[in-house]
């Protein structure tokens, strides 16, 4: 044999060697991504490499068809490879958001990678047949082959997935599964025809991957913002929570966390219902409290008050209260609230101001989080309720944003039962917001006041006396029907009927 | 050549990327290793001193500032005396309820939480009551206790078979026929907490010589826990790994060295009840039993002599000469007292009292456990299934006993950094090797091995970590063995010199807890008194 087919040979065991690495390269990272993004990792895994490996074997099936240019194939075969899988990830993560169809793109890419890689061997093998003796050229190809795999099967949980992340993995492999078939186009330039094209083809690829692979932090981030409806028009990472604007034609949206906290569309709901039920029963309140509600909508409502002359308002976050003192849309939408002279903006945890507080307020809005998590459910607690009672005066009244009592009847009364077992008197309300669904509050009173809902301010866009009336009313299928514990901080009863209830509700 | 220089340059790649990731996950990790002042306290067993080249009379000495030291001092604070010197080795009084503080949270050296008290502890009650732990007053029927103090919930975790449990009784993954030895152990604890003797005493009381002596129990202290579990047929493994878990946990002993009375005791001792707590609950603090031993100190400052070695005390015709090392001044100082009480542990009384007799007789009978103790404070971890972060973290099958994590009782929101407080008993070897092989432990090598042991749990630990500090317990507590409870050595070691001299210290209580430190000192300080009154 001349030294030159040798060399011949050894260049297409390497692109074996290059082709398995790849392929399975390419497996592990849809397998993982499947997990991440759909759980449950033994059936994703098993799923996807079951996939795998039948795809391979309906390519080695396919490689009969192929009878002329076979070292023309195997390049072109080499480039589809390279695209396909490299591009993968990033295609998976887009995708994502449109979950119905995500699982078809996975399989379909599963397939492909699997029918291209199944057809390598066979193709490369007949190639080879020629030129060296047969079992000679089983054990080599072979040996590359699976060399190969565990090559791909060590380095990617070793150094791959920590160092480069999957979308820069799989582009990086794509990235070397072209730029091979790049070099076999060049080395057997004399060999093949439309040898330019094919050479074209690779090079536009190879700078293709290149370029995703320097901005893959921004198809991360793109990814983000497909996962809402709308358009994202701000978001922002804080030490706290994620905070995300979005905007369509018709309204604006605010996720925390990825939970809607508001639309524009029907927030006056929300917060007429939150904020009127209880200054309309004050007489004459001048010192209030706002505990989260760092939107300022809730204190738009309050300013209708002419007796108010102080609002405090705590807010954990100072970008939120920064965000919607100076964003033009935002201050437009609080109607400058928090700019207003009566309001005082501190930036503190909720609890321990409270805790250290000594003033007492005639009227207290609580507008938190609903209690997802053990960290939140602290502030629904009886300790939280003893203080916010102490910061009461007798006849002052506070109100509690309490989740919904449709979708979670035990949480909303749990917080009912909370509030009583620290001696407060309470009133249980909801009212229909589209955006969020029914939705619960309860307002608590150290002492009952005489007028109910007397002051109401006009005009109101969803408050009247009628309306009230009907928000005192509970259909059965927001009752509790059960004896309720108490929320104390060594038992977080409320955290844990909320996960039971809304995840219930999630799962349809 | 191809294939060779192919096969070399990838293997290169590998060689090289291996270094690149070691290196990375070897980054040095800052922190330091402290002892509990060996290096001073072994002075005491290594150096001759001269003669005191100072001397001062004062009516009481305490020699140790553990909780019995402290708790005698309040006593006898309480009882007018004013007069009082309490020398300690370390920088700050408080012995195993030490704690530290960093830019994230306070958080404990050693012990770090107590039961819900038993309703009979009067005195210990009302010093709860002092603290404000608890907030109803004497007349209430039941005390309340401070919801901020009882232990928020999620509690307690347990990672095992490949996700994290609520609770530490082992049972995700645990057969049935298993499950059922778990219960019926449980029940013949709840029985043991019922129980009363021939002499109408609990069973299992605290303090523990307020037990009854009726053998049907007294006899437990015969063998150990690991043969009571075989006789009664417990031989679950899950079983038997979760008592081996709570007997180092209270006491760095294992199972199959503990005297099964002083096991039971652990189940069977905690009665106390409140109108919003339980036996079963716990009260606990950013830095532990530190918080507690903090309200004790705070009207005894004017008595601290900190880092002072007492050398040696010798009876000198009607008082007592103390002579200790000032470490700050390194010189020798005598201090003349009518009345002394060592609240330290017996292995250094002994030598103070330069007591042959009695250093051979602590060497026979006491068992010292070395512990390491490190506080990790760490960034956001990875978690695996299962409940959140609790208070108690613990790993099924682990050498160590998991860690707590220390902001667990903070009520504000958005923690992202952590104070984990990692517990580990040295019970592998003998107590001797052990505390050698500890002391020669690099900090690198201990950091190490928490890695090795937290990165089960969490797969980010190495990059989250901002810094580990070590703390080594070369004598920890004394290891409640079989004839520790009910044999008669703790009677002869605790017995008073010439009525000048008391002891006081969980040692010779027999377990080393909170309550029986308190009662200790409070005993010793009591005998003082009787003593004092003929001569002020």
């Amino acid at each position: 044999m001349s030294k030159k087919e040798n060399g011949a040979q050894w260049l297409l065991l390497t692109a074996v060697f290059v082709i398995a690495t790849c392929g399975l390269i390419y497996e592990l990272v849809a397998g993982t991504l499947a997990s991440y993004l759909l759980g449950d990792s033994i059936t994703q895994f098993s799923t996807i490499i079951g996939v795998y490996l039948f795809s391979m074997g309906i390519g080695s099936f396919l490689s009969k068809y192929f009878n002329k240019n076979l070292l023309a194939w195997f390049i072109r075969i080499e480039l589809l490879v390279g695209m396909v899988g490299g591009f993968s990830s990033a295609l998976l993560f887009i995708v994502f958001p449109l979950a119905a169809s995500f699982r078809i793109i996975l399989y379909a890419i599963v397939l492909i990678t699997g029918v291209l890689v199944g057809l390598e061997i066979p193709l490369l093998m007949r190639i080879l047949e020629k030129k060296v003796a047969f079992k000679e050229l089983v054990s080599r190809v072979f040996t590359f082959d699976y060399i190969g795999a565990l090559l791909a099967s060590l380095i990617f949980p070793l150094l791959l997935v920590p160092h480069l992340g999957l979308i820069r993995t799989s582009l990086f492999f794509g990235i070397l599964n072209v730029g091979v078939g790049w070099y076999l186009a060049h080395h057997f330039s004399k060999e093949i025809k439309q040898v330019a094209m094919l050479k074209t083809a690779a090079i536009t690829l190879l700078l293709a991957q290149l370029v995703c692979f320097v901005f893959s932090e921004k198809i991360m981030s793109y990814s983000e913002t497909m996962t809402y409806d709308d358009n994202v028009v701000y978001s922002t990472s804080t030490p706290y929570q994620r905070i995300v604007l979005t905007k369509n034609k018709h309204e604006l949206r605010l996720f925390l966390n990825g939970n809607l906290q508001f639309s524009t569309a029907d927030e006056y709901r929300y917060h007429e219902a939150l904020v009127h039920p209880t200054f309309s029963s004050l007489d004459q309140p001048e010192q209030v409290l706002v505990l989260g509600g760092g939107d300022g909508l809730a204190v738009r409502e309050i300013l209708k008050y002419p007796s108010v002359k102080q609002v405090t308002l705590v807010d954990l976050d100072p970008a939120m209260t920064k965000l919607f003192s100076h964003q033009e849309m935002l201050v437009r939408l609080n109607d400058s609230s928090l700019l207003n002279s009566k309001v005082r903006v501190h930036n503190a945890d909720a609890f321990t101001w409270l805790r250290s507080n000594k003033t007492l307020f005639d009227a207290i809005v609580v507008d938190f989080p609903d209690p997802s998590n053990f960290s939140i459910g602290k502030l629904y607690s009886t300790s939280f309720y003893q203080l916010l009672k102490r910061a009461l005066r007798p006849d002052g009244i506070a109100v509690i944003q309490s989740t919904s009592p449709y979708v979670a009847p035990k949480s909303f009364w749990c917080v009912d039962t909370t509030l009583r077992a620290v001696g407060l008197h309470t009133i249980a309300y909801h009212n229909y917001v589209p955006s969020f669904g029914e939705w619960g509050y309860i307002m608590a009173t150290p002492e009952e006041p005489h007028h109910w809902f007397s002051h109401l301010p006009a005009p109101l866009k969803f408050l009247n006396p009628t309306t009230l009336q009907q928000m005192l009313t509970f259909p059965e299928d927001m009752k509790a029907h059960q004896l309720l514990d108490i929320n104390k901080l060594n038992n977080q009863a409320l955290v844990k009927y909320f996960e039971e209830e809304w995840g219930k509700y999630l799962e349809h | 050549m191809r294939r060779r220089s192919f096969i070399q340059s990838i293997a290169g790649l590998t060689v090289v990327s291996s270094v690149i990731a070691s290196c990375h996950r070897q980054r040095v990790i800052g922190g330091s290793v402290i002892g509990a002042s060996s290096h001073t306290g072994h002075l005491l067993r290594d150096k001759r001193f001269a003669a005191p080249v100072s001397t001062t009379e004062h009516a009481v000495v305490i020699v140790g500032g553990g909780i019995s030291g402290l708790s005698a001092a309040r006593h006898l604070h309480r009882q007018g005396i004013r007069d009082i010197v309490i020398l300690d080795l370390e920088k700050e009084m408080g012995g195993n309820a030490a704690c530290g503080k960093n830019d994230v949270s306070a958080y404990p050296w050693g012990a770090h939480y107590v039961p819900i008290p038993n309703n009979d502890l009067t005195e210990y009650i009302d010093f709860m009551r002092e603290c404000g732990v608890i907030t109803s007053d004497a007349a209430a029927a039941l005390p309340a206790y401070n919801d901020y103090y009882i232990c928020f919930d999620p509690e307690e975790r347990l990672y095992i078979n490949g996700q994290w449990q609520e609770g530490l009784i082992p049972h995700f993954g645990v057969p049935a026929p298993e499950k059922a030895q778990i219960q019926q152990f449980l029940d013949k604890m709840q029985a043991f907490r019922l129980a009363k003797g021939q002499d109408g005493k609990d069973a299992f009381a605290i303090p523990l010589d307020h037990s009854s002596k009726d053998p049907a129990f007294t006899q437990l202290d015969s063998l150990t826990m690991k043969q009571w579990l075989q006789q009664q047929g417990l031989t679950s493994p899950y079983l038997q790994w979760y008592v081996n878990y709570c007997t180092r946990d209270d006491y760095g002993t294992p199972y199959d060295q503990i005297s099964a009375w002083i096991g039971i005791h652990y189940f069977a001792s905690r009665k106390g009840k409140g109108s919003n707590a339980a036996h079963h609950d716990v009260l606990t603090w950013p830095e532990g039993n530190g918080w507690l031993a903090a309200h004790l100190k705070k009207e005894l400052q004017p008595y601290f002599r900190n880092e002072a070695l007492v050398a040696r005390i010798q009876q000198e015709n009607d008082t007592l000469a103390i002579d200790y090392f000032d470490v700050k001044e390194s010189r020798l100082k005598r201090i003349k007292a009518q009345q002394c009480i060592l609240a330290v542990p017996q292995f250094v009384a002994a030598r103070i009292l330069q007591d042959e007799a009695r250093i051979q007789k602590v060497h026979q009978h006491i068992q010292y456990a070395p512990w390491m103790v490190a506080n990790i404070t760490t960034k956001e971890l990875n978690e695996r299934t299962g409940p959140p972060l609790s208070w108690d973290n613990v790993i099924y099958d682990s050498p160590s006993l998991g860690y707590v994590e220390a902001t667990h009782q903070e009520i504000k929101q958005g923690i992202h950094r952590r104070n984990l407080t990692y517990y580990l008993p040295l019970t592998n070897h003998t107590p001797l090797e052990e505390r050698k092989a500890a002391l020669e432990r690099t900090h690198a090598e201990w950091v190490q091995l928490i890695v090795a042991d937290l990165e089960k749990v969490h797969s980010n630990i190495t990059d989250a970590i901002e810094e580990v500090n070590v703390m080594i317990w070369g004598h920890a507590m004394a290891k409640p063995v079989p004839g520790m409870a009910h044999g008669t050595i703790r009677q002869e070691l605790a017995a008073a010199v010439n009525d000048r001299l008391h002891f006081a210290h969980t040692d010779l209580a027999g377990n080393s807890i909170f309550e029986e430190a308190f009662y200790q000192g409070l005993s010793a300080a009591k005998k003082v008194m009787t003593h004092l009154s003929g001569n002020i």
